[in-house]
């Protein structure tokens, strides 16, 4: 699938900018804070009503406005998708073809999008909740049981710490929150598992691709056992959980490793490996989206060439299929490696203002 | 508003305080009813007075009635045998719309919702247990709403009356009656694959 066209009004600094991509390589060049991020998150946030720089929708629209529109049209193999996201004051209206959406399971998956920048590296280096945030979103576009799964397990998991709050907590009623926990974490868990066994196998090739010679595999590590049950050791904890009030088992506590060359590169790998390593998870995504989903998503890639040496942008761009619809942002304003005359379009963005080299 | 009256003010603070009721709406009909005859808005008064006073919760099922026992538990054409359990009053009236069931309810008035402050003495809960204790009842169907919220109270209630030796069914998720597969949400369609049932 690819994007056509993204209509952006009062988006961060992005006034009324009209962008028409191709559908294989973009680039968009320009200079420090001239737009290029914002113009990759207006299409992420079309798709997913998410941001990846923030959580706090009010930061989004232009200084001093209190709205903002997004309007994005993709072709998909089945046909158009056009999506509709507008923000007055902190409400947020959506439509998918023209029909307004009112549940986020509604909007992922019309248009799939895969997102990658500097601050991904967190993806390897930093903690696990940043693990599970992109967990739970890929697995969310692609498979929409996850997502109803992961929200019942969210709220059963708010009412049970509450409840774990209270002066007199009920035994009996703990253990019917208990018992939802166990539920939908089970689906989590099971999904959880088969999505990173695929994802290792992708991001092994992709990694192997893009950095070399050393490993790479990711490794599912479940708070709660897959053999043991979620019901029983939610069971077993639940004194210890009443004194600290709060629920300290369960799939809300899981992590995956990333090990390189079978250590965890967290700790063990340079940072060039890490980098790699955690745009060799996004690749994975984007394949295993495809085997899932029948085709590719949209891949964005914020910033990645600063940071690579010439052969390794080189074979960064050799491991991306040319059958995937790729806008890149990079701040070198001069073609070094030659994407004008291998067919790519060439965009040049300024002060919010966007034109077709 | 045009004009700052606090007794307008106060209209419009109530209105905005019944459910689905946003500040625009709250003042439309604020402004409708101070604008249409007075007629209308004795009408309107009155008729929330009398309901208010006439209105009160079924001593058997806990459901709103004018009469005590209420209709439904009055009749006995309807199986006694069987309670459907519902979180609200407007429940019981969606699947009594529906025609197809004869038994008799039973209205929780809510969920277990810590958050709310909502545990089981909060609900009719200890009102249903008397009566599956006193009368005979074979089957107790839970109708309690497909939330976190919902599906929770379903398990504490099956849990509880299992001890009985009743029999506890829950209602099925499904697709709509009439409509294609495309318009059911994925959540749905998935909840139905798992719980098909052979044809018959």
């Amino acid at each position: 699938m690819y994007v056509q066209r993204v209509e952006c009004r009062l988006f961060r600094c992005l006034e009324n900018v009209i962008f028409e991509p191709e559908p294989a390589l973009n680039i968009i060049r320009g200079g420090n804070a001239q737009g290029k991020t914002s113009l990759l998150e207006a299409v992420l946030f079309a798709a997913t009503s998410k941001s990846h720089r923030t959580n706090v929708e009010s930061e989004l629209p232009q200084y001093g406005a209190d709205q903002f529109q997004l309007r994005l049209r993709a072709q998909r193999d089945t046909g158009a998708v056009d999506i509709e996201s507008r923000w007055f004051r902190g409400t947020k209206r959506i439509k998918v073809n023209g029909v307004p959406q009112t549940r986020l399971s509604d909007l992922l998956g019309r248009v799939n999008v895969v997102f990658f920048s500097p601050e991904d590296v967190d993806l390897v280096r930093g903690g696990a909740a940043q693990r599970r945030r992109f967990l739970d979103m890929a697995i969310s576009q692609v498979q929409p049981p996850y997502l109803a799964a992961l929200q019942m397990y969210r709220q059963a998991l708010r009412q049970r710490n509450e409840l774990l709050r209270a002066a007199q907590p009920d035994h009996d009623h703990i253990a019917v929150w208990d018992a939802q926990l166990a539920q939908y974490g089970a689906v989590m868990t099971a999904q959880r598992a088969a999505f990173i066994a695929a994802l290792s196998d992708h991001a092994a090739r992709a990694y192997t691709q893009i950095a070399g010679a050393e490993p790479l595999a990711l490794e599912y590590a479940p708070d709660v056992r897959m053999d043991e049950s979620l019901a029983a050791v939610l069971e077993r904890s639940r004194t210890s959980d009443i004194k600290r009030r709060v629920t300290q088992r369960g799939p809300h506590r899981d992590d995956f490793a990333v090990l390189v060359d079978a250590r965890p590169a967290r700790s063990h790998a340079s940072q060039g490996q890490q980098k790699s390593a955690a745009l060799a998870i996004k690749l994975a995504e984007l394949a295993l989206a495809r085997e899932r989903v029948g085709e590719y998503p949209v891949l964005m890639l914020d910033e990645v060439l600063a940071e690579l040496d010439a052969q390794r942008a080189r074979r960064l761009l050799d491991a991306i299929d040319p059958q995937v619809q790729c806008l890149m942002t990079t701040t070198e304003l001069e073609d070094r490696h030659g994407f004008r005359d291998a067919g790519s379009a060439l965009f040049r963005i300024e002060r919010g203002r966007l034109e077709k080299d | 508003m045009l004009f700052s009256a606090p007794s307008v003010e106060r209209l419009v603070e109530a209105f905005r305080r019944l459910p689905g009721i946003g500040k625009r709406t709250a003042e439309r009909l604020a402004l409708h009813l101070l604008s249409a005859p007075e007629e209308e808005a004795q009408l309107l008064s009155e008729a929330v007075l009398e309901a208010r006073a006439r209105v009160r919760q079924c001593s058997v099922c806990c459901n709103l009635t004018e009469t005590d026992p209420c209709p439904v538990c009055a009749d006995d054409r309807r199986d006694a045998a069987t309670i459907c359990v519902v979180e609200r009053p407007a429940g019981a009236m969606a699947i009594e719309k529906g025609g197809a069931y004869r038994g008799r309810y039973h209205v929780l008035h809510g969920a277990l919702s810590p958050i709310e402050g909502i545990g089981p003495s909060e609900l009719r809960i200890d009102r249903l247990m008397r009566r599956l204790e006193e009368d005979a009842v074979r089957e107790v169907i839970l109708a309690t709403n497909a939330t976190a919220e919902g599906e929770v109270t379903a398990t504490y209630l099956s849990q509880k009356i299992a001890a009985l030796g009743i029999a506890v069914t829950r209602i099925a998720h499904g697709v709509p009656m009439g409509g294609g597969l495309e318009f059911a949400d994925d959540a749905t369609l998935a909840h139905a694959i798992e719980g098909r049932t052979p044809v018959r």
